[in-house]
């Protein structure tokens, strides 16, 4: 990138809001998604949504092409810059704004992480719902963008159902307001459309959010299993009992090990897989539910059944599931997290499926994943060191996806498209459904600057070429 | 029934379609769709056509695309809690399939018996349990639609979560049939709660039950739902003026039970004296959850908005409205969803009123509630006086966006024309 691009960002937004040095940009070079890297030319951390609305209008003129990043805690490659030297940062981005408890709305700019807005209302007896594993870093702008969920979205839904309103600088420096601070705007729900658009819309830069109470109380379940097969019928039959739980969460053997070697919350390493399962709600409500979550867990041939008995109890073991993730680093050098849904009844068999791909090609994977809502985490561990094992791990991932697909499916649930599963959208989507996503996409980035090459293959001539083989992956 | 009768049915604000097309599949929907494109035919998807009132005078209307034959369930997973059905179906019906396993899809707009699923979605209709349920958009997990081109595209799928593309679904959610044709719908559904019970709170004014609503829905409360009459709710015939909070509750029996006594306990808060708390039981609980699920279609009424504003402008509003209607002559009734935010706004004009005179109403409840920064939609007005009243009104600085994204998918202006915000 020649200087004098580099010398007016500068001058746009000051000194301390670009980052132009290999040093510091080498930690740009990747979001949570590793097995794929590239660095930007520069890094620009606008001030206001005034800086972000010039930064953009420049490039714009200048057809330089942009990826938006929050705080780089995407698991799908979404911010990772391809063919666009411009990477804009919304980390000064991160004011409240406004908090209204009455209406229980709040106004968070986008650079905002997400555990702050709950933290900001806590006092008032409110909370943000969507809580994804990664909250105590990831922000706002990014969970628009991936339509983040989290262990409670069975009851609570994720952040489309919590996010009112949007500002938002269009690919081309216009600013946007889509939805509001009042429920029912009329017109189309650009908002609903750009939550979850991972940042190929333009750049998120403060969003109105829902506030939700707190539940009166908590019960929290630690149902303890010999096999995967007990633990997921236990799932089955809780719903089935017409009971919705705020979270059902499941972990396979290897993921206990881990985890209860770095925290010790006391998990059986000997166990085939351990639930977490959550109720919330009215004190007096919980009491006949948890007798009948008990007795489901027993007939389930649940080897024990603990209850968190207060409030530190519960959220151990919640630090325990947020942070299984990084436990893993106790097993294996490098792991890479897939991200796929199965409608819950299929539970079972995906896992069955997941095993099957362990065993041919040669890998170890742990599970560690939302049961009630059939999104599950396999997480693959490898040695990067070793030829051809990030080669098979890649391989691995894919057909365990197209396992999802089969079973009625889907690519991912939480964690986005991003670059790593633009290649697989055909498996369930059809030329013109992308075609219609790609439409969708020019109505707000005609010159796809804004992210470019994410979620939709890169069409050829003209229509969607679904047989471009995917990129090489950079080791 | 004949063809005159099938036109005459379907037709909207005094205009009839020269064709009525009844498919029975996928395929023949997009064949209709391909033809008429051909013809530039203009053509307005419709249900059982009980909301054909609703929106804007079509600028052509050629041909009635009636979807009542598209009605079966594709498939039903109870265990997975999702329902995929054809978009004829009505609401009614699903409610009756899912309830047989103690389900159902936690929406309750007026008249579902007449109401199909597509137009459930197009139209974005919901009913008092919004407030702890949601909207349509917070259950539709996918749908297939069949563009103006004829081709049949799918957005989201079967799974209660799913990230993967863009979320299309969102898009036809309240698009009032001017991106596609909705053919089938996914839904996330919920279990039925075991128990329900209803309360009517009188009031001196609408402040005091407003200040009390918001006090509650901060509380331990948590309301099945919490609607705001400015009628005798019990006896909405009668024509008595009021002031009442019907508060829902639901869930399991204890839940339940512990929230009637914490209701009981609670008042309206600080200083606010509640005359008259009533539960209200069997039958009489039903007719009353029906007045309030049917208030915006019930009743004669020369005038219905709808106005979208915070719930703590609500007072204000009402008190606004209420005293301009009184120096106009005319009557008016609100019904609101109070933790919502949302007023249903009914007018009934004495006959010595002439007409023309709700012309200048509807511009004084524009001002007003762009004043307040809200939103305001005419559900109901005599359609001759339809082409004078813009009964979206403004939606804002994405109108730009809405009408590239409408040209997008829709070039040739095929699918309602005219009906949608700023003549979409």
């Amino acid at each position: 990138m020649d200087t004098s691009t580099i010398d007016r960002l500068r001058e746009l937004v000051g000194e301390d809001g670009v980052v132009d040095n290999a040093t510091a940009l080498s930690t740009y070079d990747c979001d949570g998604y590793t097995l794929e890297k590239s660095t930007p030319d520069i890094v620009v951390l606008p001030h206001s949504t005034e800086e972000m609305v010039a930064v953009v209008q420049y490039l714009h003129q200048e057809k330089i092409s942009f990826v938006p990043r929050g705080a780089g805690t995407g698991l799908s490659g979404g911010c990772l810059p391809i063919e666009a030297p411009v990477m804009i940062g919304t980390s000064r981005l991160n004011k409240i704004k406004h908090i209204d408890l009455t209406n229980r709305r709040i106004v968070a700019q986008s650079g905002v992480v997400n555990l702050w807005v709950s933290n900001a209302v806590k006092n008032e007896g409110l909370q943000y719902a969507p809580d994804p594993s990664s909250q105590q870093a990831c922000t706002i702008g990014g969970n628009v963008a991936e339509n983040s969920g989290g262990p409670h979205t069975l009851k609570y839904g994720v952040t489309t159902n919590h996010v009112l309103g949007l500002e938002l600088v269009l690919p081309n420096g216009d600013v946007v307001t889509l939805g509001g601070a009042v429920e029912d705007v009329p017109g189309y729900d650009l908002r609903g459309i750009t939550i979850g658009a991972e940042g190929t819309f333009g750049l998120v830069t403060e969003a109105t959010l829902r506030l939700t109470r707190q539940p009166q109380a908590y019960r929290t379940f630690l149902a303890v299993y010999e096999s995967v097969d007990d633990a997921t019928e236990t799932v089955s039959d809780i719903i089935a009992a017409g009971i919705v739980p705020a979270a059902l969460e499941m972990m396979d053997t290897l993921i206990i090990q881990a985890v209860e070697e770095a925290f010790h919350v006391g998990f059986p390493t000997d166990a085939g897989a351990v639930l977490i399962i959550e109720l919330d709600g009215l004190a007096a409500g919980l009491e006949p539910q948890t007798a009948q979550i008990q007795d489901i867990c027993r007939h389930n041939s649940a080897r024990e059944v603990r209850i968190a008995a207060d409030d530190a109890e519960r959220l151990a073991l919640w630090k325990s599931r947020k942070r299984a993730f990084g436990a893993i680093g106790r097993l294996a050098p490098n792991y890479a997290t897939q991200d796929g849904v199965v409608p819950r009844t299929k539970v079972p068999h995906i896992l069955r499926a997941i095993s099957g791909v362990a065993e041919k090609y040669q890998l170890r994977i742990a599970n560690v994943f939302h049961a009630g809502d059939g999104n599950i985490h396999p997480i693959l561990m490898y040695d990067e060191r070793n030829p051809g094992e990030a080669e098979r791990v890649v391989q691995a991932g894919q057909e365990i996806l197209k396992a999802c697909v089969d079973l009625g499916g889907s690519l991912t649930g939480e964690h986005g498209i991003g670059i790593e599963k633009r290649e697989q959208m055909p498996l369930i989507f059809s030329p013109e459904d992308l075609l219609v996503m790609s439409d969708i996409r020019s109505v707000f980035n005609p010159d796809n600057r804004c992210n470019p090459h994410k979620i939709i293959p890169t069409p050829g001539s003209g229509c969607i070429d679904v047989r471009t083989p995917r990129r090489q992956v950079p080791l | 029934m004949g063809e005159t009768e099938e036109r005459e049915r379907f037709s909207i604000d005094g205009k009839q379609p020269q064709e009525v097309s009844l498919p029975t599949s996928v395929e023949q929907v997009s064949e209709i769709l391909r033809r008429a494109g051909e013809r530039k035919f203009a053509v307005s998807p419709v249900g059982l056509g009980a909301f054909l009132h609703l929106g804007g005078i079509p600028r052509r209307y050629d041909v009635a695309l009636c979807l009542e034959r598209l009605q079966n369930i594709i498939d039903y997973q109870p265990t997975d809690m999702t329902v995929t059905v054809e978009a004829g179906m009505s609401l009614s019906q699903l409610q009756a399939v899912l309830g047989e396993n103690g389900q159902w899809l936690p929406l309750d707009p007026p008249n579902p018996e007449q109401m199909t699923v597509g137009g459930l979605i197009a139209t974005n209709l919901n009913g008092p349990s919004r407030l702890s349920q949601g909207t349509i958009r917070d259950f539709l997990i996918g749908l297939t639609v069949v563009r103006a081109d004829g081709s049949v595209i799918k957005g989201g799928g079967r799974v209660v979560k799913n990230v993967a593309g863009y979320d299309l679904a969102k898009l036809y959610c309240g698009s009032f049939g001017t991106l596609g044709v909705i053919v089938d719908a996914t839904f996330m559904i919920r279990p039925r709660p075991a128990a329900q019970t209803i309360f009517t709170l009188q009031f001196a004014s609408v402040e005091q039950a407003m200040q009390t609503a918001l006090h509650q829905i901060n509380t331990d409360l948590q309301p099945f739902f919490l609607d705001l009459a400015s009628f005798d709710p019990m006896n909405p015939a009668n024509g008595q003026a009021g002031c009442h909070l019907i508060v829902g509750l639901a869930g399991i029996q204890e839940d339940v039970d512990y929230q009637r006594a914490h209701l009981l306990e609670l008042g309206g808060g600080d200083e606010i004296q509640v005359p008259h708390v009533q539960e209200i039981e069997g039958d009489a609980a039903q007719n009353l959850s029906l007045t309030l699920r049917d208030f915006p279609v019930s009743g004669d009424a020369a005038l219905r908005c709808k106005t979208s504003l915070l719930p703590a402008q609500i007072a204000e509003f009402c008190t606004r409205v209420g005293e301009e209607a009184a120096l106009r002559g005319v009557r008016v009734e609100f019904l609101a969803r109070a933790g919502n935010g949302i007023v249903y706004s009914r007018f009934l004009r004495p006959a010595e009123v002439p007409l023309e005179k709700l012309i200048s109403l509807v511009d004084w409840l524009r001002i007003l509630t762009k004043k307040m920064a809200g939103y305001m939609t005419v559900e109901g007005i005599d359609y001759r006086l339809k082409d004078r009243v813009d009964v979206w009104g403004h939606v804002g600085g994405a109108f730009p966006l809405m009408k590239k994204l409408k040209e997008t998918l829709d070039p040739e202006e095929l699918l309602n024309p005219g009906r949608f915000v700023g003549g979409i």
